[in-house]
């Protein structure tokens, strides 16, 4: 099998993360609060909160907390920052992890505003100053477009979001791992990751970062290990991670975001930037698809294309039973894009890439491509 | 041709009001019986491919295979389930 469906979830992983997931089963439980295990060594939440630090640019990493993904991340979010009453600003590239909550949790938001993107999915800074009203709490930003792979100019937001005195929050789900993050420099209070994208952890992982000073309160409550008397909550980031923290998960996180500074975020963005140009260059040149964006301003691992007479569904179907090739077709949980993008009924084939993607499965697409466009006449 | 079972789909991002099954054929599908399936609907063959593509079309329902495979994808609009008994009985009707 190709996977080229890394955006979704990147397969396979890293060797040490294999083994560190394996070795965490293995091994006692950690944990000051909960177990007995030595204080001599941070323990293993503590060293992947450090790690994740160290990639988002967050000297406060400290205040990095676990949860079982983006999507859930998102709703401990915007439960927890206060948004009652009051505007927020989103941009038209988000995934449903932020729409949903936003516009279902409506007694925790006032009202939203959508700022449009072009049909690359760029999104003007300006613009977004523009839709900050006084009313405005927050303003949300998809760092990097899981439909066109934009990446979004957060440190140009992140000086309006200052000035104006807005909390800057950033879902970097499809950019953390794989494109510089400075979490810091750039002025953002709040972030949003998952791991088991280019993190190269675990499904069921992920977390958030909140800026010491950002008023925050938990959205879900248990046992903490601590303060046991303690019934109910008082001020503080100690009710921010409830209940068992899944060990292993976060034991595959941490391998997975060593791994990548082992081997530098900017090597991997060079890496899969090239792996890039050679397929947007290579569809660009098949007769009946159309690519959306190029190469030059599109810099995620992630991209999108149609193919004239056939829906996206079809192609994935044909990439899938005929070639073996993993694709995904459709909306990709991310529907307000494609109203820029014009591909609003059949949504786009996506190929996304990873750290392991190889450039002999970027030849296997484009050549089955061009054999779909050169056989692609209908009987 | 006899169905040998009916699987809901794996897919679990298909567009709202449309439900997907995969279904499994007790052989491979040759190009004879994917040219029986024309009067089901729009039809189109991509036969030129090295593994030739198939659909057919209609306001309810849709079907896609692969020449060669033991089994297809069908999708069906909620509001006519019952579509999916009349493309059962149509392929086993086909000998």
């Amino acid at each position: 099998m190709i996977y080229l469906n890394q955006a979704a979830t990147t397969y396979p992983k890293p060797q040490c993360v294999l083994e560190a997931h394996t070795a965490s089963l293995y091994s006692g439980p950690v944990g000051q609060f909960r177990s007995s295990s030595t204080a001599k060594e941070p323990d293993i939440f503590e060293k992947c909160r450090c790690s994740l630090g160290t990639l988002f640019g967050i000297k406060e990493w400290k205040r990095i907390f676990f949860s079982s993904g983006a999507t859930d991340s998102a709703n401990a979010v915007i439960y927890g920052l206060p948004l009652s009453g009051k505007n927020v600003v989103i941009t038209q590239t988000e995934h449903n992890s932020i729409l949903r909550p936003l516009l279902n949790l409506r007694e925790q938001v006032g009202s939203v505003t959508i700022v449009p993107c072009d049909s690359d999915g760029k999104v003007e800074p300006a613009d977004i100053e523009a839709a900050i009203s006084e009313e405005t709490a927050a303003v949300f930003v998809n760092h990097c477009s899981n439909v066109t792979g934009m990446i979004q100019d957060i440190a140009g937001i992140g000086k309006i979001t200052k000035k104006k005195g807005v909390i800057l929050a950033v879902d970097v789900s499809q950019s953390a791992g794989c494109i510089p993050i400075e979490a810091d420099l750039w002025g953002i209070d709040v972030l949003i990751f998952t791991g088991h994208k280019s993190l190269f952890g675990a499904q069921g992982t992920g977390g958030y970062y909140i800026k010491e000073g950002v008023e925050f309160c938990p959205y879900k409550y248990g046992g903490t290990g601590r303060d046991s008397r303690q019934l109910t909550y008082e001020k503080g980031d100690y009710e921010f991670e409830p209940g068992t923290q899944n060990t292993p998960g976060i034991t595959a996180l941490n391998a997975g975001a060593e791994y990548i500074l082992r081997r530098g975020v900017e090597r991997i963005a060079e890496k899969e930037q090239n792996l890039m140009k050679m397929l947007y260059q290579g569809l660009e040149n098949i007769p009946g698809v159309r690519v959306y964006g190029n190469a030059m301003k599109n810099r995620g691992p992630v991209m999108s294309f149609t193919f004239s007479g056939l829906q996206s569904s079809d192609i994935a179907y044909i990439l899938q039973n005929g070639y073996h090739i993993t694709v995904r077709a459709g909306l990709h949980c991310a529907p307000l894009i494609h109203d820029a993008m014009g591909t609003g009924k059949y949504g786009t084939v996506r190929v996304s890439i990873s750290d392991m993607t190889q450039e002999k499965e970027i030849q296997s697409i484009l050549s089955a491509m061009t054999e779909i466009s050169a056989g692609g006449t209908i009987a | 041709m006899k169905v040998v079972d009916r699987i809901e789909s794996r897919e679990r991002c298909a567009e709202a009001g449309w439900y997907a099954y995969d279904y499994l054929l007790d052989e491979q599908m040759k190009p004879e019986f994917i040219k029986r399936l024309r009067p089901l609907g729009n039809f189109v063959y991509l036969s030129m491919l090295a593994k030739p593509f198939f659909k057919v079309e209609s306001d309810y329902f849709l079907i896609k295979g692969i020449e060669g495979d033991d089994f297809f994808r069908a999708a069906v609009h909620e509001a006519h389930p019952e579509v999916l008994k009349v493309i059962e009985e149509f392929i086993e009707g086909i000998v």
